[in-house]
C-alpha cells in the first residue's frame, strides 16, 4: 500500500530539526539603522561643539523619532549586533561639523526618497515625511 | 494612516490641487505684509505653487476624474494684519499643503509618487525657511506634513 510510506517513522532531522530559516530582514532595516547613526552623529557633534547644540539637538531628536517610527512599522526588534554608530571622537571645528552633517543628511535624504519610491502604499507617507525632514535638516544646517 | 479613508489616486491628487489653490490665494495675502527678501521669497513660493497647480491640472485632465475648480476666496484661520501674522500663515499653509501631498504618496506609485514626494519636500523646505525668517525655533518638524 502506498500509505505505508506516509506511516514511516519520522527520521532524524525531518520535522523538528530542520534549520529555521531566519526571516528575511525588513527592507527598512538599513533606514532605521541610518536614523540611529545620524542621531548619534548629531549628539556627538552637539557635545563637541556646544555652541551648535541648540541647532543640532532638535535634529537629533527628529532622527530618534524616525528610528522609533520605523521600528514600530517594521514590527520586530532591531537585529542583534546593530552597531551603535561610531561618532568621531575628535572635536573638529564647527564649520567642519556642519559640512559633514550636511553631507550625511543629503545621503540620508536620497536613501529615504528611494525607500519611499519602492515602498508599499501603507509605508509611503512615513518614508516621505522622513525624506522631507532630512531635506529640511540640510536647510537648517546652512 | 486611516485605512477606512482611502481615496482613489485621482481624489488624492484632486485634494492636493485644492490645497495648491488655497496656497496660491494665501500668498496673495501674505505678500502684501512682507517687504524685501521676504516678499521676494513669498513671490517665489507662490510661483512654485502655481507650477504644481498647473501640473496637477494637466495630470487630472488626462484622467477621467473630476478636476476641482478654484474657489473665489478662502476663509483665513485668523486675521492677517502684519508681518508676524503673514509669516505664521506662510508656515501653516506650507505644512497644510505638505500634508495633502503626503497623503497622495500612499495613492500613487512610480513617477506620480516621486512628484508627490518632491512637492511634499518643497513645502517642508519653504516651511523651514519661513520659520527661520520668523525667528521660530526649531526651524524643522520631525514629520513634515503629518497631522499633528
Amino acid at each position: 500500500m502506498a500509505l505505508g510510506g506516509a506511516a514511516a517513522p519520522l527520521t532524524g532531522c525531518d520535522l523538528f530539526d530542520r534549520d529555521q530559516e531566519p526571516p528575511a530582514p525588513d527592507a527598512l532595516e538599513p533606514l532605521a539603522a541610518e536614523a540611529l547613526a545620524l542621531e548619534a552623529r548629531y549628539r556627538a557633534a552637539a557635545t563637541a561643539a556646544p555652541a551648535l547644540a541648540g541647532r543640532l539637538t532638535p535634529i537629533a531628536d527628529a532622527h530618534k523619532a524616525h528610528a522609533e517610527e520605523l521600528r514600530r512599522v517594521i514590527g520586530r526588534p532591531a537585529p542583534s549586533g546593530t552597531p551603535a554608530a561610531a561618532g568621531s571622537a575628535s572635536a573638529p571645528a564647527p564649520d567642519a561639523v556642519l559640512t559633514e552633517l550636511r553631507q550625511a543628511e543629503q545621503e540620508g535624504r536620497t536613501n529615504a526618497a528611494k525607500a519611499c519610491a519602492e515602498a508599499p502604499a501603507e509605508r509611503a507617507a512615513l518614508l516621505g515625511s522622513i525624506a522631507a525632514a532630512r531635506a529640511t535638516h540640510v536647510e537648517a544646517l546652512k | 494612516m486611516n485605512p477606512t479613508k482611502s481615496p482613489s489616486p485621482a481624489q488624492a491628487l484632486a485634494d492636493a490641487l485644492a490645497a495648491e489653490y488655497a496656497a496660491i490665494w494665501a500668498y496673495g495675502v501674505i505678500g502684501v505684509h512682507l517687504t524685501g527678501a521676504a516678499r521676494t521669497a513669498a513671490r517665489a513660493a507662490e510661483a512654485a505653487h502655481r507650477s504644481r497647480r498647473d501640473a496637477l491640472l494637466l495630470q487630472l485632465a488626462e484622467g477621467s476624474g473630476q478636476v476641482p475648480a478654484d474657489r473665489a476666496g478662502y476663509a483665513l484661520p485668523y486675521p492677517v494684519t502684519d508681518r508676524a501674522g503673514a509669516l505664521r500663515l506662510a508656515v501653516e499653509i506650507e505644512e497644510r499643503t505638505a500634508g495633502h501631498w503626503r497623503a497622495a504618496l500612499a495613492h500613487t506609485s512610480g513617477v506620480e509618487r516621486n512628484t508627490a514626494l518632491a512637492a511634499l519636500t518643497d513645502c517642508a523646505l519653504r516651511a523651514t525657511r519661513w520659520r527661520r525668517t520668523a525667528g521660530v525655533t526649531p526651524v524643522t518638524v520631525p514629520f513634515p506634513g503629518r497631522p499633528a
